[in-house]
């Protein structure tokens, strides 16, 4: 048996992976379901993000620094984002194979954007300092508080965009064009902006996990295919019938892995993650939390 | 009926002999290790990336688990030939087992899943597969990898002795092998399954092609030589390192497959070379390199995502078009005298709506016969009607566009049936034919009934070679006989083989015996059988029908009882509103062509046919 | 016909390159009058229509609304290569958002919509092409006057509703738009008899209010009860145009069309 103490630790550690992993596989998950593309350059959206945040708390220090450097890296992978679906999606947006040629499209993307960061930054092991430091302890267990203000602000930034998409008449477009193109066209609406925005919206969500997991752990130009693994596992795991199907599945995911890399040790744990989705795919291959259809 | 020729008679023969030469002479010259090495990683990349084919393309499978069938196989033969110390040369061979009971594993999720499912799917397994291997580092040596695998000897002599030479060889054989396995693949039976699988799954399922089976067969055959290549790779580099698992590795293979071409095995033959050759010239600029790369993929997916193989495609036609055209031109001048004197007519150019065409006229007489030829021919098939009948009758005979003397068209707007029987029209316009008597042959059977059923002015439509259709493309099945020939009419490019067995079973005459028909064959433009044939389905063959049908118009039906191709039993039991003799008359002893084959026969009875005319 | 036309092609020729679908399609419609088309399917008349919506580019030929050009000059130009991506050399010859602005609204066939939103929603973002222009109050009105049944299911998701509810949710979509001309690509295709009916009173509702319409329907007495004019379609080409004064049966069209049954 296991101490109420690690119990509360493995929980607790799992909770925080969750709320990172939410806002990777939200992202993912709506260009999925808008465009019907699987983008491979997801993972290195995260490390661009977490760099550029980096970047910016060299010349700026403190907790504004993170504030700005997190305020600029979201905004400018907005923009990224925005721009390369112009380039990597729009050209064959009508051709038939459109699945395939834009898995070799993103595949290569990923790879510009990771050698760039080579380039930019070099091979050496990076990280963003964490504004808040100092731990609570509840239940015997110390807890950083900054854990607790990140899985704060993902799920906040998660209910927000939920909302806009809801709520507002710009994100309505958005999931009208996500669920039925050609109707969208005749009502008039911008399918290419809107589609482009998804990417863009994607690619904030992605910087902003860049940021804190780039403030959790190290960062380095290879920083994106975990964080793209794991998206990955998550959108099968969970589906993507609803918006909040992949955020489930990454709390699950992530209490997976902690309890995994505690019993098992750190190799297992991914072979554990990819087993448990290969199991569900097998078994539910539309996910635990869903149907077979695209929505956003 | 699928016309499948042997390999030696088809125009890919000489190319890939020549290309296979080169490759085993090419080391006798370069003997410095540095050409070498390129030149074995070129035909590792282009095994991995021809055979991932087998699922991607031929199957429509998305298994992005492919290099993991290179890394098992470059695992296994360094767990085999190192830690259980089997002979290289056996490990070698036993490298692709588990290759293969690994794609044996994944066919089972593959079937329940589809689309992007599959991606994500096959990726998974292949992450797994490097998690497993990552983490058994007693064996495997974990991230690090193995080093100091065994090499390949024989008998004293090591492979990578002379310049890697041995090396060398052995990679040349494994790509001329898995070139053959694919090449047999595709055209079997099993090929022709797993293509159906993938152009209509239910149906396919629906007349007896097993999906689970062959699903599993396409997953483990496209296993087979990546494994292969998997265990010649650690016995030639002595090294096995988790990295072959990783994207990069992925990424090179599949944009040499894209940069070739999706579903051709040569376009990713000559892919392989382009990029691996790139990559190492581009080798000094570390991370450029791969970013140079990235946007050539990105440049070639976006702008022409065909690939290298339709590019050499369309350069071909191109050539082709060219080509013909010239000779066209060069007969028009230079054989003008030879065609004058089997037609007893000069021929000249007439400017219609869709460009100009070689006319031959006789220029006399009041009733007005116009001859229009079949696919692959030429108006000099019509010279026995022209000895024959020119004493009564204007006799006119035209090269269609693309065909004899005429000048090639325009592929998209001039080679179809309705722009040939506006052709016609025009001809009848500007030599103030009246209304003419039309005969057809073959695929001019067709312009001539397309002819009348837009209401052009005619008095007598007589054809011969056709059989009436009304509802396309079902009666094509039924009003022609399916013969391996058949296929050739439709196709752009005849190899020289392909060439003279068309000319054979058309005119059924061999080569000497006419040589302006034969000619006809070689000059015609590809492209023009070739849309024509695609573009039948725009027809609107019930109005043709109903001409048949209304019996005003005199009309005549004139076979060779053993055309090769026609359905007799179908011409016959056509409903037909007013034929003459009552149904499809057969005439003497001939083939397709009775009008050339056994003139004398058949200009009697169109005499006959002509007679009952007022 | 003196007035002025409303809509009017002039040789108009497309289709989903290489194949041609329709040539040389002459047609105009009035301001208020409403036309129909008949024929066999695939035949080309909704690849025409789509055209025309801007969906698809034409090859040749304009496309006039209301006194505007709304596709792009002259023809298209040829393919030449079969591999080259031409949606990248090839600017759109003409766009959806073009046509919807200028008040011709397309509807499409099928009617899939927005299968995960209400029906609320949808309507609540169908006036956005509409944006600024005053009346979307008062259409609003009359689309919840015309179709009670929508009312009663407002909260429901598209994929929940029936196949004629969906198609009164495209309809009021179209209407919403605030539109000079209504094109409805087979409204009753695969509906009940008695929703048929609801659904034909509804739509003879909105030719009497005059907006103009162009329908596209399988059932004969159901156009020949509706329009004003009618063209029978057949292999890419208006063959036939009737006036709504010789109006004839079902079983005379099909004369027309395919010859005497034998």
């Amino acid at each position: 048996m296991i101490s109420l103490d690690t119990f509360l630790f493995i929980l607790a550690s799992g909770v925080l992976l969750g709320g990172l992993y939410a806002l990777m596989a939200t992202g993912l998950a709506i260009v999925w379901t808008t465009l019907g593309v699987f983008n491979f350059a997801h993972g290195t959206f995260v490390a661009l993000g977490a760099y550029i945040a980096w970047q910016v708390t060299q010349s700026v220090n403190g907790g504004m620094g993170f504030l700005l450097a997190a305020a600029l890296s979201v905004i400018m992978m907005y923009g990224i984002g925005y721009l390369l679906h112009f380039v990597l999606i729009k050209p064959f947006e009508r051709n038939a194979n459109l699945v395939l040629l834009a898995v070799i499209t993103t595949l290569a993307a990923a790879s510009i954007i990771e050698n760039h960061i080579l380039i930019g930054w070099g091979p050496r092991d990076k990280q963003i300092v964490p504004p808040v430091s100092g731990a609570i302890s509840a239940f015997g267990a110390s807890i950083n508080i900054y854990d607790i203000v990140v899985l704060a602000v993902a799920l906040f930034s998660l209910l927000a965009m939920a909302l806009f998409l809801r709520r507002t008449s710009i994100g309505r477009a958005m999931r009208a064009a996500a669920q039925n193109r050609e109707v969208a066209e005749l009502m008039g609406l911008n399918v290419s902006r809107l589609y482009a925005m998804t990417i863009g919206l994607s690619a904030a969500t992605a910087a902003l996990a860049g940021v804190f997991a780039g403030s959790l752990r190290f960062i380095n130009p290879t920083f994106g295919t975990d964080p793209l693994m794991k998206a990955l596992i998550i959108v099968i795991l969970g589906g993507v019938a609803r918006f909040t199907s992949p955020i489930y599945a990454a709390f699950i995911v992530g209490i997976a892995e902690s309890v995994s890399v505690y019993f098992l040790g750190l190799y297992w744990a991914p072979a554990v993650l990819f087993a448990m989705m290969i199991t569900v795919l097998l078994i539910k291959p539309e996910g635990l939390f869903g149907h077979r259809s695209r929505t956003l | 009926m699928k016309y499948a020729p042997p390999f030696h008679r088809t125009n890919g023969f000489m190319p890939v002999l020549l290309a296979l030469l080169a490759l085993v002479v090419i080391p006798l010259f370069f003997s410095g290790t540095y050409a070498r090495h390129t030149l074995i990683l070129v035909f590792i990349y282009a095994i991995l990336a021809s055979n991932w084919d087998i699922s991607l393309g031929l199957g429509g499978v998305f298994n992005f688990a492919h290099i993991a069938f290179f890394a098992l196989g470059l695992y296994s033969y360094g767990i085999m030939a190192k830690i259980m110390g089997i002979d290289p040369w056996i490990a070698l061979l036993l490298a692709p087992v588990l290759a293969i009971v690994f794609a044996a594993m994944l066919a089972i999720p593959v079937l329940r899943l589809e689309g992007i499912y599959v991606i994500l799917m096959t990726f998974a397994a292949a992450q797994l597969m490097l998690q497993i291997v990552v983490s058994q580092s007693e064996y495997t040596g974990g991230t690090s990898g193995m080093v100091l695998l065994p090499r390949l000897t024989i008998g004293e002599y090591r492979l990578s002795n002379d310049g890697r030479i041995g090396y060398y060889y052995l990679a040349l054989l494994l790509l001329a092998a898995s070139t053959a396995f694919l090449y047999q693949l595709e055209r079997s039976a099993l090929g022709r399954a797993i293509k159906a699988l993938r152009d209509n799954k239910y149906y396919a399922i629906a007349r007896g092609v097993p999906e689970g089976r062959i699903r599993l067969l396409t997953l483990c055959a496209s296993a087979i030589f990546p494994g292969l290549a998997g265990g010649f790779y650690g016995a030639y580099l002595r090294v096995a390192s988790p990295d072959v698992f990783g994207l990069g590795f992925l990424t090179i293979t599949l944009s040499i497959l894209l940069l070739g071409g999706i579903s051709t095995l040569w376009g990713s033959l000559i892919a392989a070379f382009v990029i691996t050759i790139l990559t190492q010239v581009l080798g000094d600029y570390g991370s450029w390199r791969n970013i140079i790369i990235a946007v050539l993929i990105i440049a070639v997916v976006v702008v022409y995502p065909g690939g290298l193989h339709a590019a050499l495609q369309e350069l071909w036609a191109a050539e082709n078009r060219v080509r013909t055209n010239l000779m066209a031109a060069f007969r028009r001048h230079f054989g003008a005298s030879a065609r004058a004197a089997a037609m007893k007519a000069p021929d000249r150019l007439v400017r219609t709506t869709h460009g100009n065409v070689s006319v031959c006229d006789t220029g006399q007489g009041d009733k007005v016969i116009v001859c229009i030829h079949g696919n692959s021919s030429c108006k000099e098939v019509f010279r026995h009607q022209f000895a024959a009948f020119r004493r009564d009758y204007r006799i006119i005979a035209f090269d269609l566009p693309g065909h004899g003397a005429s000048p090639n068209g325009n592929p998209e707007r001039d080679y179809n049936v309705e722009a040939y029987a506006e052709i016609v029209r025009d001809l009848v316009d500007a030599l103030e034919l009246g209304r003419p008597i039309v005969f057809g042959w073959s695929l001019g059977g067709y312009i001539g009934l397309e002819y009348a059923a837009a209401g052009n002015p005619i008095s007598a439509l007589a054809i011969c070679g056709t059989s009436p259709i009304n509802k396309f493309p079902d009666d094509m099945a039924r009003g022609y006989i399916a013969t391996p020939h058949m296929e050739l009419a439709g196709k752009r490019f005849h190899s020289p083989h392909e060439k003279s067995q068309y000319a054979t079973h058309t005119v059924g005459m061999k080569k000497g015996q006419e040589p302006l028909l034969w000619q006809a064959v070689w000059r015609t433009d590809g492209q023009a059988r070739e849309q024509a044939f695609s573009k039948l389905k725009t027809i609107n063959w019930p109005r043709q029908t109903r001409l048949m049908r209304d019996g005003t118009l005199p009309f005549a039906m004139i076979n060779g009882p053993n055309d090769p191709f026609i359905n007799h039993e179908y011409c016959r039991s056509f409903h037909y509103g007013n034929i003459w003799g009552g149904a499809a008359q057969n005439v003497g002893n001939a083939g397709h062509a009775p009008f050339l084959e056994d003139h004398k026969t058949f200009n009697s009875m169109f005499r006959e046919f002509l007679q009952t005319l007022p | 016909m003196t007035e002025t036309p409303l809509l009017e092609l002039r040789g108009l020729g497309g289709g989903y390159p290489p194949i041609s679908v329709f040539r040389n399609i002459d047609l105009s419609v009035g301001m208020h009058e409403s036309v129909g088309f008949f024929g066999p399917n695939g035949h080309g008349k909704t690849t025409l229509l789509k055209t025309v919506a801007g969906l698809i580019d034409p090859w040749e030929g304009d496309i006039i609304f209301a006194g505007n050009r709304l596709n792009a000059e002259g023809r298209m130009r040829a393919r030449t290569s079969k591999n080259l991506n031409y949606d990248l050399f090839r600017k759109r010859r003409i766009r959806a958002e073009t046509v919807v602005n200028a008040g011709l609204i397309y509807v499409m066939q099928g009617n899939l919509l927005f299968p995960e939103m209400t029906v609320e929603e949808v309507l609540d973002i169908a006036p956005l092409a509409a944006k600024g222009r005053t009346g979307i109050t008062a259409m609003r009105q009359r689309v919840d006057d015309l179709f009670p049944r929508l009312q009663e299911r407002r909260g429901s998701k598209i994929r929940y509703l029936s196949g004629g509810e969906r198609q009164m949710v495209s309809i009021a979509v179209g209407l919403l738009a605030l539109p000079q001309m209504l094109i409805l690509d087979e409204p009753t295709l695969g509906l009940s008899p008695k929703l048929r009916i609801e659904l034909a009173q509804a739509i003879r509702k909105i030719r009497d209010s005059r907006v103009p319409l162009i329908i596209v329907d399988q059932n004969i007495e159901f156009l020949t009860g509706l329009v004003d004019r009618l063209f029978l379609f057949d292999h890419g080409s208006i063959t036939r145009e009737i006036d709504s004064g010789s109006m004839p049966k079902h079983a005379e069209i099909m004369t027309m069309m395919f010859g005497e049954a034998n």
